[in-house]
């Protein structure tokens, strides 16, 4: 089953074409790479399918409902959840409250001013089970801007997870972290998205990640699509090679 | 119209064009290196004019005269670099509140250290008589003066122009001013740009003050007119850029010219309603651009932390109720005096708490909460002398009619966030004390509402609250107060206060969750102006007369400095501001005529030393010690959160 349908998307700045015409069908599911050089346009990629950037025409369509040019929070609520490049937090609030406030907005009592936030024991448990799967329960009462990077992204994955995302984007999930932790990560994305039947895009630098964990990969290059396959396909494919992988196919 | 009166008038508009562009040219380029919107810059501005008073009483004659315009800037530029490697300096890091705050103090210290100086009356500049005269232009009598100033800003503008798009330190300014970031990682040498650019800034503040000093006079807080007249120009143009402040000055010029023809009564009004327009559909003004978001990287992250901690423990809520009975106790044994001060303390307690919600809770700083506080006044003072209405209903009506206007002016002002924000309150704020201040139909224009009738309450089969009485006045406050704060406690520990905090941390983020940050800001400023409004209605009742002074954009620093002194992000913080600037206000003004400068000394100590006001220091000490005696944290605190 298609979960999101992405038709003909152009976005330019200027006189720049940041995407042409870039198509993209992700099965329910399914873990899907989006790689490219520097400044191919997988942010602006993101951007688009977000809501954060509008593109210039094309579609994207989520469950079969177009959702193109709507602001995040309506498209968060569709079911996409996002994590971003940089860590994306709120640094100055407790572990804990992280996730707390992204399962407030979830489950809308985020509107009522008058209850108490504390006294929500369901939405307490909750929280606690999520920073439970990400590893952080123990860490729930400290400030979430002294967590390590690695300790950051993962709160990040679990405040993304809170939204109860049937697809969930995450741009660069390991940036920055060691090779330990990244290994850690990844797993960890791996296992959600096989427990929960969660669908997954994510755009990675580090080739050993995206062809040991994708199911597909799709290749961008200076805004346009050059490939579109298993990992088998994409490193036979002559093009991506030349173009962007070369040497390292050749070495794994 | 004939032609020597459009001579007389256009000339006219651009001699005011010439001093604004002087003056916001300095303002603009400093916001646009340091990130910081200068108040003080109207402090400067007289600084230049007093320096050239000072110093034609020793120079006389054309020479001598020279001489002063040409050396007042410097001495201003010197003053401008002990402000900055003194004191600017030490806050870079601090969140731009602080920055705007500090050289808020600034203005409060140099207007009374100019009153000490060189006293408090008007002073006029000689001109030598060479430049005092008149010659005829197109039939019309223009000053030479007007010429001279008309002819000396487009130079300076040039040689602006000059030193930033053709010298090697001109293209580092404007590198920094468009990417700070970018220009810190190329190891520009940030410290000493900001000195030079702050300097520099001065100059031209200074310059514009030695030009004007002899067509205006001088005078102790002259810089304060000057320095609002300039926030329009800068935000109408767009902050940091330099072609918007040309093309401002020259707009409020014409504007304020043709205002003063045409409708002298609302002057003021049209360059607010001008601002307003400009702000509504160009929120970052004609020639600005949406300042960067502050990237959140480690690096970052790791100085935020340094920052003032939002982590503390609430209190247990007997801790929190034993106040109250002790507030109930007090008109047993203190006077009628002290019963007033504590009703005052109340109604400043509840405007700050309310403003508080939009400051440290959803980090909104609005500068426009006086309009809120004087909309709740005006409803309670009209309702019950022209309207007729009963003391309730009354006092009930003016937090609903608050919420109404800050309704609309929220929908406008909650898309955008700091300065911009700040800057929208407050043209917003000044449209209403300006429509206040001269509508003599409705609000009784300056002279306000005297003698507002207070009724007694039916309080149906009870009988009657007279509220005649200060004691039976202190109850009624403190009721009314005290369940007002409960409110909001209530509301900023709730889902929506735990997500106006997320919005404050990190919008972009939030509204990631799925969360409308407009309609949360929204939500919260109307809230915050509907119990400012409450505020102002029960300061009606007390007081009994009301003016306009009550809604200008001083009176807005009220709240600020009260949430400042007590603590940014503690819930009781503003109270204790509250308390700590109602008594100093009395007591000082009673002891010292400088009192302005006494409280810009308080906030520039706590500004440096205690950004986390005094309750966020007590908090934070509380939290060291006593945390570790099981005992003691069991009793006094409940569990650890953050606000």
């Amino acid at each position: 089953m298609v979960l999101l349908e992405v038709r003909n998307v152009v976005k330019s700045f200027g006189g720049l074409r940041a995407l042409q015409d870039v198509s993209l069908s992700v099965a329910k599911g399914e873990i899907r790479a989006v790689i490219g050089p520097n400044g191919a346009g997988k942010s602006t990629f993101f951007n688009v399918m977000t809501g954060l950037l509008k593109p210039d025409s094309g579609d994207v369509v989520f469950e079969g409902e177009p959702i193109t040019g709507m602001p995040p929070h309506r498209i968060i609520r569709k079911g996409i959840g996002r994590s971003f490049q940089i860590t994306n937090i709120f640094p100055r609030m407790s572990v804990f409250e992280n996730v707390q406030v992204a399962l407030f907005s979830h489950h809308r009592t985020g509107n009522n001013p008058l209850s108490l936030a504390r006294k929500s024991t369901r939405v307490g448990e909750e929280a606690l089970a999520l920073l439970d799967q990400v590893g952080l329960a123990e860490k729930y009462d400290s400030s979430a801007s002294v967590l390590s990077h690695g300790d950051q992204k993962r709160l990040e994955i679990a405040i993304s997870l809170a939204s109860r995302p049937k697809l969930l984007m995450l741009d660069e999930p390991t940036a920055g972290m060691s090779r330990f932790e990244s290994r850690e990560t990844v797993a960890l994305l791996q296992r959600i998205s096989r427990e929960q039947g969660l669908t997954l895009i994510f755009t990675e630098h580090d080739m050993d990640i995206v062809f040991a964990i994708s199911e597909k990969i799709m290749v961008l290059q200076q805004g346009a699509v050059i490939a579109d396959g298993t990992p088998a396909e994409i490193k036979a494919n002559p093009e991506v090679r030349k173009a962007y992988l070369g040497e390292e196919i050749t070495e794994s | 119209m004939d032609l020597s009166f459009l001579t007389v008038q256009v000339l006219s508009a651009l001699r005011q064009a010439a001093f604004l562009f002087l003056i916001s040219s300095g303002l603009t380029l400093i916001f646009g290196v340091l990130n910081i919107l200068n108040f003080a810059h109207g402090a400067l501005y007289m600084l230049g004019a007093y320096f050239v008073y000072a110093l034609t009483l020793h120079l006389t004659g054309p020479a001598g005269f020279l001489i002063a315009i040409l050396a007042a800037p410097l001495g201003v530029a010197l003053i401008a670099t002990v402000i900055e490697t003194g004191l600017l300096r030490r806050i870079y890091m601090q969140e731009e509140i602080y920055q705007l705050l500090l050289t808020y103090a600034l203005v409060l210290i140099i207007d009374d250290l100019a009153k000490i100086v060189f006293g408090p009356e008007f002073k006029s500049i000689p001109m030598p008589g060479m430049l005092s005269g008149s010659v005829t232009l197109f039939g019309g009598t223009v000053p030479v003066y007007t010429l001279l100033v008309v002819v000396l800003a487009p130079a300076v503008a040039l040689i602006l122009w000059y030193l930033l798009y053709r010298t090697k330190t001109g293209k580092v300014v404007r590198a920094t001013s468009s990417d700070r970031e970018m220009a810190d990682a190329l190891g520009i040498n940030m410290s000493a740009l900001f000195t030079l650019v702050f300097a520099f800034g001065a100059v031209l503040a200074g310059l514009g003050g030695a030009l004007a000093g002899p067509v205006r006079t001088v005078f102790p807080g002259v810089g304060t007119e000057v320095i609002i007249e300039s926030f329009v120009v800068v935000v109408i143009g767009g902050l940091g850029n330099l072609w918007g402040a040309l093309i401002g000055s020259i707009l409020i010029g014409s504007l304020e010219t043709i205002g003063i023809i045409v409708f002298p009564e609302f002057e003021m009004s049209l360059i607010y309603l001008l601002m307003v327009a400009v702000l509504v559909v160009r929120p970052w003004g004609l020639f600005g651009r949406p300042l960067k978001v502050k990237a959140l990287s480690e690096k970052n992250l790791a100085m935020e932390a340094q920052e003032i901690s939002p982590v503390h423990f609430s209190v247990h809520p007997l801790v929190r109720w034993a106040p109250l009975l002790l507030l109930l106790l007090v008109p047993l044994f203190a006077g009628r005096f002290y019963q007033y001060l504590l009703t005052q303390i109340f109604i400043a307690s509840l405007m700050a708490i309310a403003f508080n919600l939009l400051l440290g809770t959803t980090g909104l700083l609005s500068f426009g909460q006086a309009a809120f506080f004087g909309v709740g006044a005006y409803t309670v003072g009209l309702l019950l002398t022209k309207g007729g209405f009963g003391t309730l209903p009354a006092l009930l009506l003016a937090p609903v009619v608050t919420a109404v206007v800050a309704g609309v002016i929220g929908f406008f002002c909650v898309r955008l966030s700091g300065v911009h924000f700040a800057m929208l309150t407050l043209a917003f704020g000044q449209l209403i004390f300006t429509v206040a201040y001269k509508w003599y139909g409705l609000t009784g224009g300056d002279n306000g509402i005297q003698g507002i009738p207070v009724k007694t309450i039916p309080l149906g089969g009870l009988g009657a609250l007279d509220l005649g009485s200060n004691r039976a006045m202190y109850y009624f406050v403190l009721a009314v107060v005290w369940l007002s704060v409960e409110l909001l406690r209530r509301f900023r520990s709730s889902p929506f206060g735990a997500t106006l905090k997320a919005i404050r941390e990190n919008g972009q983020r939030a509204s990631f969750l799925g969360v409308n940050i407009h309609l949360y800001r929204w939500t919260a400023f109307v809230v915050a102006g509907a119990f400012t409004g409450l505020a102002g209605g029960l300061f009606a009742m007390m007081e009994k007369s009301i003016s306009p002074e009550i809604i200008h954009w001083s009176k807005s620093s009220e709240p600020v400095f009260m949430t400042i002194i007590g603590g940014i992000y503690t819930f009781a913080g503003p109270a204790v501001g509250a308390v700590v600037y109602v008594i100093l206000n009395s007591y000082l003004v009673a002891w010292t005529e400088k009192w302005a400068l006494v409280l810009g000394l308080v906030l520039l100590t706590l500004v440096l030393l205690l950004p986390g006001g005094v309750v966020g220091f007590v908090n934070e000490k509380a939290r060291q010690t006593l945390g570790k005696l099981r005992c003691i944290r069991k009793w006094s605190f409940s569990k650890s959160a953050t606000s």
